[in-house]
Order: structure tokens, then sequence, then C-alpha cells
């Protein structure tokens, strides 16, 4: 069974559509990509898929339950983690601190615990301080929690929403354009490192890239969308050849 | 600070909406049953009714009025002037002083003073510098009080507009004495003249000042809308409501047509000021701030950066809140409690107003 | 040339302006009053001898002529020129006008009627005593003479105004000391801390003995604002969200505690500790049912919806019809007051204790809130809410519990208020009172404790100090926030991050309509 699936989703705004009938499947331990031009829906369909705007038809499952109607929350505590394409960070926390807040949903502490310092608080607060480290330190920004996350260089900013995003020790990550403004030696190191969440986290991947050596070189499957329809899918080397996607791509003078 | 993201309807029907439409219905039922109640218990005579609703009328278009000044500031800078109140109490004072300055001056060939010998004149006057006064005080309100703060934060301005408000207030408070001075209205606009109507037996007072008030609102209200709409001047008001930047781009001088919607809204507020002197008779330093509050629940309930919409909305608030108390049964003290009830219910179900709101997408 | 003097021109009218407004709203005689005093001169309006206003014009003046020759200080012939031009027309302007008010007067025309301050002696005074033309020169003499004289001040001292040199020498000084050798000791010493909680504990536990019924009195109110302070920071400081209506958690409080307690209107007489956590209990639970419809509003609309809800409920308390229930305009007398182990706790020291303990208690909670994952929560909410729900942050849920934690905060205040004053009414419940709060949230530094502590100080406790200039309080406090929002937004003694969120924040943006945008004026 797929762990995420979309099923004729459909976003439309206003007289447009935005996102138009798209249905895909996500198997678990892959890293698929969906690729198309500007505008054609991508990150409207991640913003469906995450509850941030309701479906207005279709259906999208998650290890076969149903995300409709469900609270942005509530879709992230099932394990969904996403990052984003202009990166939104929390400016003016620490990069430990954006970690933390990441980490909120496997933390079980309330108000009260909270108040009162009870041992159980203070002990899980350490943990999580631990394991937000660990993070930090994987994703390469050893020594530098400190630092408020306005204040880190571009780079470094992409490498902690992505340390905030497995902070919740997510099942999925929806990648929103993660080479973006990246220099080709940054955008290797960014695909090995993708690979590697696949790899050694077990985190199934879904990417959305306009970088098309990142997305040949290690996603599994594409699917091609635009104008918010799925206008093609397939392995790396179908898509390459596919003369719709060309013709989108060429046609628009976008990409 | 954190913005809500407006939830866009998708024409589901959510729990939300299920619950608005309970309580609108039961609201409305409610209404009827108490119209009905006391219109048949004849408490209120039809006379009664009708002085209720042609002050609610009267106060209403006045409430329009400053209304628009709320409107004009957010549909363009999106943030809620609040001095604005005090701006129309410094046409109140103006007119105040215009009017005492012209009773003390006599007139030999009639041996009135000037105020009563040339009425007409008088009044013009009045209003002419009130709104002058007025427009120049907001001028140096965006000046000084906003101009440097803008692009910060959004609560920054609004801490300033609500320091700028009480120096206002205390500024005359300080300058006039805390005593509430009675507008000295020239002789045929006495309060208590007018046309007399008789209805149901009764005999009721449509006050000289009460049209003069209705009238003037209106007219000044059309003259704004025909400016803004109409004219290549209103265009570029416009423009840079919706997008500052492009604006600028094409050529129009954004900080000049800040300054001069200040201008406009102020020379409006000041008109209210002086109505509300000519009419209610009672000003002090402090008049400005709950029909401020008031009008800017119409403003809103118009749909905010609405000019018609304020219009309506002013209108609105002025007749339900002159029929409330009586209707529902309750306490005349109680009538700012109906204001700001509307307010809350309006910014809860529906923010965007009757006729929705006018704002640009750099809001959002 | 023609530039300095157009310069000068503008400056002169704009102080020349301001001047006369200062003289309308009376400042001149206060300042010239207290200034007399001070210096121990024989000055007060009584007796007309009027060398504090001298002084005053004197100070203004020079202090107009610095600011003139800020355009140009290269020779001293254009610090001249401007300062002469500045000096020039404040002495016209403040001249002419001190004249139409001394000839108005001279003719008996009263003008106090309109214009408050102007009365006959006050006339007199700026007349400097003496008959209407000499006084009129000696204030034209005066302001030009003195202005000129600011002017190559200022071009000698080479600073742009008085102000920078200041400015400057604290500056230097301010390194000096931070630089010195007992400074840095103090600050690598990891015990130093402890020794300054230590110390200042002392101070303020002894406090009450020494200050006096009045004083205690005063502290006190200045203590239940920092508490309500420290509890409207966990709103709008924490978790942004503008709450101007906190006056209507702070009334349910004392009206709890007055109801429950008093005999009249509703006899229940409850003792005071149990009163006080139902103060507590009914005040968060106002502020879940506040917290609920406006859950979904954005910033400015979350501010005027709650202002609604204070004026509403103060509306509710002050009518005839809810008086039954209320106790109406006449409020409510005889609520009783707590006792400790049989002692009733009756005395303004006493209450002080109670006060100060109630602020420790506030204090630990907030600060054990503020770094726990409910914090954080609240501050990624503020920081970016569509973000935050998408952490898996339920944000109904803890705008509620923002809201009904800093609505138990003001609870708490109200019923100790009440209770101390053993009595309370719609006077004590204004706007003014969530206006205060706020401000001095923001004027003190928001999301700081020495910040809400100082800022209650300021806007609580100086104005008792300088009780001379009650009548200017409000006015000085209106032009206080808007100048502090004009130049140190974060206020007096912010969090550290919070100066550089606001700094930075000018500095990261994308171009927004300015800098796009033609010329400032």
């Amino acid at each position: 069974m797929s762990i995420l699936e979309t099923r004729n989703v459909t976003k439309r705004f206003g007289g447009l559509s935005a996102v138009d009938n798209v249905t895909l499947q996500i198997p678990e331990g892959s890293i698929y990509a969906i690729i198309g031009p500007n505008g054609a829906g991508k990150t409207t369909l991640y913003n469906c898929i995450t509850g941030f705007y309701p479906a207005d038809e279709g259906d999208m499952l998650f290890n076969g339950q149903s995300l409709l109607g469900l609270s942005p929350d509530r879709i992230t505590k099932l394990g969904i983690s996403r990052t984003y394409q202009n990166i939104r960070l929390f400016p003016a926390m620490t990069a430990l601190e954006n970690i933390l807040v990441g980490a909120h949903p496997q933390l079980k502490s309330n108000w009260v615990d909270a108040i009162l310092r009870t041992p159980r608080q203070r002990a899980e607060e350490k943990k999580a301080l631990e394991k937000a480290q660990d993070l930090l330190n994987f994703v390469g920004l050893k020594g530098k929690g400190d630092l408020l996350a306005s204040g880190l260089p571009y780079g470094e900013q992409r490498r902690l929403e992505m340390a905030r995003a497995l902070a919740n020790n997510p099942k999925i990550i929806l990648l929103d354009e993660p080479t973006a403004g990246m220099n080709p030696n940054e955008s290797v190191t960014m695909m090995r490192f993708i690979e590697s969440l696949r790899d050694e986290l077990k985190i199934t991947i879904l990417l959305i890239e306009h970088d098309m050596k990142v997305v040949m070189g290690i996603s599994e499957f594409i699917y091609v969308l635009d104008f918010g329809q799925l206008i093609a899918k397939g392995t790396p080397g179908e898509i390459q050849k596919n003369p719709q996607v060309i013709e989108s791509y060429l046609g628009r003078g976008a990409a | 600070m954190s913005e809500t993201k407006p939830k866009k309807s998708t024409g589901r029907i959510n729990s939300f909406t299920i619950i608005q439409a309970i309580i609108s219905v039961l609201f409305l039922a409610f209404l009827s049953w108490r119209l009905y109640n006391v219109i048949n218990s004849g408490v209120y005579g039809p006379d009664t009714w009708v002085r209720f609703a042609l002050s609610g009328l009267i106060i209403g278009s006045v409430y329009a009025l400053i209304a628009i000044g709320y409107t004009l500031v957010y549909g363009i800078l999106f943030m809620i002037n609040f001095a604005h109140g005090e701006i129309m109490m410094i046409g109140a004072f103006s007119g105040y002083f215009v009017f005492e300055a012209l009773k003390s001056v006599p007139v030999a060939a009639t041996g009135l003073s000037f105020l009563d010998s040339y009425q007409i004149i008088s009044v013009v006057l009045a209003f002419i510098v009130g709104m002058f006064m007025a427009a120049l005080s907001g001028y140096f309100l965006e000046r000084i009080a906003y101009r440097p703060l803008r692009g910060a934060p959004r609560l920054i301005p609004l801490i300033s507009a609500i320091g700028a408000s009480i120096f206002l207030q205390n500024a005359a408070q300080v300058m006039f004495g805390p005593k509430r001075r009675t507008y000295y209205n020239p002789m045929s606009l006495s309060r208590s003249q007018g046309w007399r109507i008789p209805i149901g037996g009764e005999e009721v007072i449509l006050t000289y000042t009460g049209v003069l008030t209705f009238v003037l609102s209106i007219f000044l209200l059309i003259a704004l809308y025909t400016l803004v709409m109409r004219t290549r001047y209103g265009r570029s008001m416009r423009a840079v409501a919706e997008n500052k930047q492009t604006a600028a781009l094409m050529g129009i001088d954004v900080d000049r047509i800040i300054s001069n919607t200040f201008i406009i809204s102020g020379a409006l507020g000041g008109a209210a000021g002086v109505m509300w002197g000519i009419h209610n008779g009672i000003i002090y330093h402090y008049v400005g701030f709950i029909p401020g509050l008031k009008a800017f629940t119409a403003a809103v309930l118009g749909g905010i950066g609405n000019i018609p919409g304020a219009m309506v909305g002013g209108i609105f608030l002025g007749i339900v809140e002159s029929l409330g108390p009586a209707v529902l049964g309750i306490d005349f003290q109680l009538k700012d409690v109906i204001a700001f009830s509307i307010l809350v219910l309006v910014l809860i179900f529906r923010p965007s107003g009757i006729m929705g709101e006018v704002l640009s997408e750099e809001k959002v | 040339m023609k530039d300095l003097i157009k310069q000068g021109l503008r400056l002169g009218l704009v102080f020349g302006v301001v001047i006369i407004f200062l003289i309308l709203f009376g400042l001149t005689t206060t300042l010239s009053d207290i200034l007399g005093d001070f210096v121990n001169l024989d000055s007060n309006t009584r007796t007309g001898n009027s060398s504090g206003l001298m002084i005053i014009f004197a100070i203004l003046s020079l202090w107009a002529g610095s600011r003139a020759s800020a355009a140009d200080r290269s020779k001293w012939k254009s610090a001249l020129v401007s300062g002469a031009a500045a000096s020039l027309v404040i002495g016209l302007f403040v001249a002419a006008f001190i004249l139409l008010v001394g000839f108005l007067d001279s003719k008996e025309i009263a003008m106090r009627d309109y214009l408050a301050q102007l009365d006959h002696l006050s006339i007199q005074f700026l007349l400097f005593g003496r008959s209407l033309i000499p006084g009129v020169l000696m204030t034209f003499g005066i302001f030009f003479f003195f202005g000129i004289l600011g002017a190559l001040l200022a071009y000698w001292f080479e600073a742009k105004n008085a102000g920078e040199v200041i400015q400057k020498q604290v500056f230097i000084l301010k390194e000096k000391v931070l630089d010195s050798k007992l400074v840095t000791q103090y600050k690598e010493n990891p015990i130093s801390k402890w020794i300054g909680y230590g110390i200042l504990g002392i101070v303020v536990f002894l406090m009450p003995q020494f200050l006096g019924k009045y004083w205690n009195y005063a502290m006190g109110t200045v203590g239940i604002y920092v508490l309500m302070g420290l509890g409207l920071n966990i709103v709008v400081g924490l978790a942004g969200l503008l709450d101007l209506g906190y006056v209507a958690f702070f009334a349910i409080g004392a009206y709890t505690a007055g109801l429950l307690t008093a005999p009249a209107p509703i006899a229940l007489q409850i003792g005071f500790w149990p009163v006080l956590i139902l103060s507590v209990v009914f005040a968060a639970f106002a502020g879940i049912i506040l917290g609920i419809p406006v859950l979904r509003m954005r910033g400015d609309y979350l501010a005027i919806v709650t202002l609604g809800f204070g004026e509403i409920i103060r509306v509710l308390i002050r009518s005839d019809m809810m008086s039954p229930y209320l106790g109406g305009p006449q409020g409510i007398r005889d609520i009783a007051g707590p006792s400790f182990f049989g002692l009733s706790i009756n005395t303004e020291k006493a209450y002080l204790y109670l006060i100060i303990l109630a602020i420790l208690l506030t204090i630990v909670f907030t600060n054990s809130l503020q770094n726990s994952r409910v914090g954080r929560a609240w501050m990624a909410m503020r920081e970016d809410e569509t973000v935050a729900q998408a952490m898996g942050i339920n944000t109904f849920y803890y705008k509620l519990m923002a809201f009904a934690t800093g609505a138990a905060f003001a609870g708490l205040g109200g019923a100790l208020f009440a209770a101390r004053n053993q009595y309370t009414g719609p006077a004590d419940h204004t706007l003014m009172v969530s206006i205060n709060v706020l401000c001095l949230l923001i004027v003190g530094g928001m999301g700081s404790i020495p910040g809400v502590i100082i800022g209650a100080f300021v806007l609580k406790g100086l104005p008792e100090i300088l009780r001379e200039l009650e009548l200017y309080r409000l006015l000085v406090f209106g032009a206080l926030l808007v100048i502090m929002m004009i130049i140190r937004p974060e206020g007096i003694w912010p969090a550290p991050r919070r100066r550089m969120e606001l700094h930075e924040k000018e500095l990261e943006i994308l171009p927004t309509d300015d800098s796009l945008v033609g010329k400032e004026g």
C-alpha cells in the first residue's frame, strides 16, 4: 500500500483550477518527485495534502487514512512533515528552538508540568534538547544552536529547516525545492543527504524540484504537473524522453 | 506578529457555518418576537418610533462621515487611525470658537451679534474653519506619529496612534479646560426648532439642525465617493491603496497621496465634529472617543476600505442603536453595549462586512 | 547662503509654533515654577518675578540655535546665519503671540474661559511682570540672543546638537564603566548573579518597612501593575495576541472578590483565600470564553474586539439595570481582606508584602512557562502562525491557553486590588487600565521581566513623584508613547532577542513601499 496517495484532488481559486484532478501514489521508502513549470500547482498540491487548503474535490490518504478535513496540526501529528519553497523558519527564535518546535508533537508535557517543573518534564526537556543537538549536527550545523535563525546564511537556513522537519520523526517528508539557490556542489551534497534520509532513517521522500540533475539523479519515479493537471508520469528515463513534458517546459519557456 | 490566513470558503458545509446559521435564525426569531411584542404593547406610540428612527438616521449620518475617515486610512495604510475621534473633536472645538467669536461681535445695523445677523455665513464659516483645522491636524498627525513608522510591524503604529489619541485628548483638556461647552447656535438654528410633523396624534419635531446634519453628511459622502471613483486623482488614490510599489513606479507621489488622504479624512471628520456640536450641543475634550469607536464599528460593518460600505454601516448603526434599546427592552444606558456587541459579532461572524472589504493583496 | 536661511527659518517656524503651544498648555509657567523652586530663585506666578521663565526661554533658544546650525558648521559665519534666522523667527513668533495675548489682557478681555492657561496672572508672568512692550521686547531679546549663542556654541563644539554631545559623552562614559576592571570581574564571577539577586531581594524585603503608608500604597499599585504586565506579557509578548481589553479580566477578578465577600449586594461572605482562587479561576474561564470567538481574527481586529469586550463589561457593571447584581455606579464596598494564620492583613505594608509575594510567584510561573514546550509553541505562533500549525501545534488550544493564563493573572491583580481598597467600582475598570498595562509592557520592554518592572515604575510610579505635573500626566504619557515607538520601539529594557528582532527586521525585509517611493518629507 502506498504511504501517501491522492485521488482526483482538485483545488480551485475563483474560476481557476490550481490543482486539477491529480492522482498519485507514493510507495513507502521511496524518493518520488513532482516537477512542472512555475505555477503548475505543485506547492498548492502540497498545501492541500498538509491541510493548509481544503481540497474542493477528491481525497488524500496517508497509509489508507483520509486526510480530508483534518487540520494541519493533526496531519503533522500523523507523521507528515514538510519544508517550504521560501524557507519559513521562526526568525526570532534560535536554531535549537526552531528544531524543538518541530519536535512539539513528540513531546508530551503540558502546562501543568511546565509550571510545576515536574521531574518528568525536566527529563523530557533534557532528552529533547539532546535530540535537537543531534539533529543539528546531523545537518551540519554543529555549534550554531544558539544563533537566531534569521542570522544564519541562506544555505544553513535550508538545512535548519530540514532539521526542523526531521524533529517530528516523520514517516514522509514533503520537500519544496530543497536545492533552490544552491550551486552544483551544494546540490550534490543535498542529494546525498536526501538519499541518506531514505536509507538510514527510512523516511519516504516526495520532492518538488526544478533542478533536473537533482530530479533525475535521485528520484525513482516522477510526476509531471502543468496547469494543475497531471500530464505525465514515469521513471526518469521515460520522462526525459516524453514529448509532452519537453513541450510544456520548452514551450512555456519557464523552467 | 502572526497573521491569520482567512479561511477560503469552499462551499463545503462545516460546523462553523452550521453554528452561524443556527445562531442567526435564533437571533432573528428573537428579534421578531420582541419587535412584535413591543409594537403591540403600545408602550411606544408611533410618534416615538418615528422620533427614534429620525434621530437614528441623523446620528447615523454623522457616524458615516466619521467612518469614512477610518475606512480611507485603513484602505491605504492598513492601520486603524485611533486618533481619528480626536480629529473630530478638534473640528468640533474649532467650530465652537468660531461661533463664540462671532457671537461677541456686535453689528450696529441689527443690534444683534454677527452670529445672529448673518447666520448662514456664520455657519458656513464654522464649517470651513472646523474642517480646515481638522484637516491640518490630520496632516500633522500622519507626519509626526505615523510616517516615521511606516513598514514597522503593525503593533507599533497602533501604539503610536493610541498615544496620539491620548495626547490630543489631554492637550484639549489642558488648553481649553475640562469644562463642558455648549454650542451657541444662531437663532434660527436653535436645537428645538424645526418642522412639526403630526404623527399618531402627537407632534414630532424634525429639527433644522437634524436636517442640516443629515443633508450635509450625505452631500459630503457623495462628493467623496465621486472624488475617489470618478476622478483621475481618485484613481491614483486607489492605485496607492492597491499596491504602493507599483503606484510609485507609475510615477505617483505616494507620500503626497497618503498625506492628502489624511487631509481629506480629517476634513470630513472635522465637518462631523461641527455637526455634532450644532446638533448635540455639548462638546468636551473626550467627545470624540465613543463616536470614534462606533464609527469604526460602522466602517467595519460596511466593509473596511469600502466607501459606500461606510455610509451604509454608519446609518445602519445609527438606526439600530436608536431603536435597539426600545426593541430589546433594555435600558437606554446600554445603547453603547449594542454598538460594541455589533462590532464584536460582525468581526466574529462576518469580518468582511456587509458590503465586502476593499483591500489590496498586500495585506494577505 | 539662501539654503541656510531657509533651513533656519523652517526650524524657527517649528520651534516657534511648539513654544506657543507650550505656553497654551501652561507648561512654561509650570516648568519655570519648578525650576525656580529648584534653583531657589524667588520665582513664581504670584510675585511675578520670572527668572525661571527666563531660564526656560534661554534653554529653549540655545537648543534651537544649536539645531539650526546643524545645517552647516564648517564656518562660524554659516552657523551664525542659520542660527540668526531661526532665532529671529522664534523670537518674532513668540513675542507676537505674547504681544497679542498681553494686549487682549490689558483690554480686560478674559481669555481664561476659552484658553484655560491664559489667566491674568499667567500673562503678567509671561511679560516678566513688566508692562506690555518692554516685556515682549525682553522675550524677543532672550530668544534672539541665546539662539545665536546656541548656534555659535554648537559650532565651537562641533557636534550636531547638544543632544549628540551629551550622547557621545554618555556613551564614552558607559564604555569606560562597562570595560572597567570591576565590571568585568563581576561578569565573570558565577556567584555574582546570586549576589545581585540577593541584594535586590534584601532591598525589596526591607523596603516596605521604611516607606510609610502613602508610598507603600503607591508601590503596591505599581506592584499590581507589574503583576498584570507579566500576565499580559504572555498574551501579547509570547503569543502575539494584541489584547486591548485586559481590564475585563481585572474587573472579573475584582468583582468576584467583591461580590463574594462583601455584605451587599449578594450576601455570601465567603472568606478571602477561597475567593482569591475563585477570582483567578473565573478570570481564566472568562479568558477562554473571550478567546473562542476571536481565534480566527487578524491582529488589529483582535485588538478592537477585545477593546469592545472591555467596554461592554465596563458599561454593564456601571448600568442601573445590572446594579442589583453588580452594584451599579456606586460599586461594592466592605470587601474583606485576607488573614494569615489569624493575623488579618489590613495595612498598606502588609498588602505590599502580599503583592510582592504574588509577583514572585508570577515570575516563577511565567519563567517556567516561557522556557517550556508551551512557551515555544506560543512563540512559534507569534512568529508564523501558519507554519506553527504545520509543526503540529494546535493553535486553537494554545491561543485559548494564552488568553486564559493572561486572564488569570489579571484576575489575581483585580482581587488583590479590590481587597486592598476594600472597594471596587466601575471607575476602577476603564479602558485606560488596559492601555496602561499594554503601554507599560511596550515602554518597559516586551518579553523581559525587568522591562515590565521598569515600565510599571515609569508609568505608575513616576507620576506619583512628579505630583506637580499631575495635570500633564496623560499629556506626557501620550507623547511618550509616540516618541518611544519612533525612537525605541523595543522598550527601555527589552528581552535581548526582541531588540535584535525589531532592528534586524529593518535590514532583512525585502523592499517595502518606502525604498521605491519618493523622498521623505
